[in-house]
């Protein structure tokens, strides 16, 4: 049973880690597509470092603010400047699958936030835009405060998500 | 309905009423503590209500090592560091809080450096520090509005960027909140207005937030009672204690409530329209609530119309039918307002509060960035908080 469990955890581990891979490339590839996401990711202080993790040990993703952009940092571990801690893979899962609204998850307690709170909330508007076009409406009208709006199509976004981002895999860029 | 989920804490000792702060010396043996470091401002031992705390545990075996009354009227970064500074100079075991909101977001901010070290802003965040707090705390407050006695927040300024910074963690809790009727019985009418109408803004927008829970709810309701019950008399009798320990118990219990509730777009707006254009926290919250309360309307309806019963009372509430009572409970919020505008001078709109138009969208933009936005119950644009901004002009 214990040697069942374990597996189940290292799945839903290895889930979340396929989740942020595609919201950390998604994070980027936002601030080129959408003016919202830019408007924020510009207001944050010059190579600031947000993570999202999930406690003890990850997995994790990280971003770097540079020239009013984002840099994908991948899952490494970085010192961060907002770092965004999800208690467990099972408080993490529903909101990463888009099954359970982000702030819902706080109020729930299921994640802390360590730096400052005004950071926090511009990444979660970010985050609610990058819902909105990695999910789709069926979704997002149970998860988003609002209905999702877009600037460009889910394939736009999935495109750049996948081949525009990949080479600022590990922060080289 | 019970939450899924929801998390509960009220761990502060509560010692209340006639001669509580005689037994801060025991409180503080009881801690294991015996070299509290005072921390007040001048204002307040001026006017000789620090100094009751100071001479009663001037009769007992604690030695007061230090008296530190240099904290502004907002709290910052620099005063923090400062206090945890003369704490550790002097041998502090203890802080005793003594004053307003301020004071002890002080002592909480000093405790956060005294326990986990370095820098004050090193340690931003919610719930994210970890282990117990180092040092005994009791907090003793001299105005009923904030309930920080009892919370688990600290609001702190960072006079650099200008800003206040939240801070949230259990163990910002006080180990014990003292409350003496002699604590507020000089407050003006004005400022005793302005800090129950904070309290009353505490309770309804942590009952009607995402965050209420059957626990805070409680405390939410208990504390709306007592202020629609108190208020008035202490406006007639500001130096009866009874009704002076009333209110300061209201203020507590809506500080269990929204420790563990969260407050919502009223507070967010508040604490923009403080930032922005330097309203009192209590003037903005009277101005805002209402106007806040409608905004939630089409999505806490129901909650607003339970509180119904708390604000206006048994007969009303049996006496308005059940689609009515919503509304009837802003109107509630509305009168106590204006009856609070007329014997105490409170403004009713933020121009009357010094608010200029051209401000509006720097206020709005601010409140989006507030903490305190993410746990309302309907989340707005930025054009819908423009539009309650003007609405409240």
């Amino acid at each position: 049973m214990a040697g069942g469990a374990q597996r189940r955890k290292r799945g839903r581990k290895a889930l979340a880690a396929i989740v942020f891979a595609v919201l950390g490339r998604g994070l980027v590839a936002c601030v080129r597509l959408d003016e919202r996401v830019r408007a924020d990711v510009r207001g944050w202080p010059e190579g600031t470092v947000v993570t999202l993790r999930i406690a003890p040990t990850g997995p994790q993703v990280s971003w770097r603010s540079a020239d009013g952009a984002l840099r994908y940092l991948g899952g490494r571990d970085v010192a961060s400047d907002l770092l965004v801690t999800f208690k467990s893979v099972d408080g993490a899962l529903p909101v990463l699958l888009g099954i359970k609204p982000v702030l819902r998850s706080f109020a729930e307690h299921r994640a802390v936030v360590r730096g400052d709170l005004t950071l926090a909330m511009s990444l979660v508007r970010c985050l609610h835009i990058v819902e909105g076009y990695l999910f789709p409406d069926l979704m997002t009208r149970r998860i988003l405060p609002h209905p999702a709006t877009r600037r460009a199509s889910h394939a736009t976004a999935y495109v750049f998500c996948l081949f525009r981002t990949a080479s600022l895999d590990g922060g080289t860029a | 309905m019970i939450p899924d989920y929801y998390e509960f804490c009220n761990s502060a000792k509560v010692v209340s009423g006639k001669g509580a702060i005689e037994n801060l010396g025991f409180e503080l043996a009881a801690l294991g503590a015996s070299r509290p470091l005072v921390l007040t401002n001048a204002q307040l031992l001026e006017l000789k209500i620090a100094t009751i705390v100071i001479d009663a545990l001037a009769d007992t075996d604690a030695e007061v090592v230090a008296v530190y009354d240099d904290v502004p009227v907002d709290s910052s970064v620099a005063v923090v560091n400062d206090v945890a500074r003369v704490f550790s100079e002097k041998g502090a075991d203890a802080i005793v809080a003594v004053g307003g909101g301020s004071v002890l977001d002080t002592a909480k901010g000093a405790a956060i450096v005294l326990t986990h070290g370095g820098d004050l802003m090193d340690h931003r965040g919610a719930e994210s520090l970890m282990g117990r707090r180092a040092v005994a705390f009791i907090a003793v407050p001299t105005t009923a509005g904030t309930g920080s006695e009892v919370t688990s927040a600290a609001v702190i300024k960072d006079t650099e960027r200008h800003v206040k910074m939240g801070f949230t963690a259990l163990s910002l809790l006080p180990d014990v909140a003292v409350l003496d009727g002699r604590m507020t019985v000089k407050l003006p009418p004005r400022l005793t207005a302005s800090t129950a109408m904070d309290a009353l803004t505490h309770a309804v927008e942590s009952f009607s937030c995402v965050q209420a829970n059957p626990l805070s709810d409680c405390y939410a309701r208990a504390a709306i009672g007592l202020v629609r019950e108190h208020l008035p008399e202490v406006l007639d009798h500001p130096k009866a204690h009874a009704p002076r320990l009333a209110l300061a118990n209201a203020a507590l219990l809506a500080g269990v409530a929204f420790s563990n509730a969260m407050v919502g777009i009223v507070h967010a707006m508040g604490h923009a329209a403080g930032g922005v254009a330097g309203v009192p926290h209590g003037d903005a919250m009277a101005i805002l609530l209402p106007h806040g309360m409608v905004f939630n309307l089409p999505v806490a309806g129901d909650r607003y119309g339970e509180l119904l019963l708390d604000l206006a009372g048994a007969e009303v509430y049996a006496s308005t039918p059940a689609d009515e009572r919503a509304a009837a409970a802003i109107d509630a919020v509305r009168a106590m307002t204006r009856m609070l505008h007329e014997r105490a001078g409170l403004p009713l709109t933020l121009c009357e509060a010094g608010v200029l138009p051209e401000q509006v969208p720097d206020i709005a933009r601010a409140a989006l960035d507030d903490g305190a936005l993410s746990m309302n119950p309907r989340q707005p644009t930025y054009e819908e908080l423009v539009e309650i901004l003007k609405a409240a002009l």
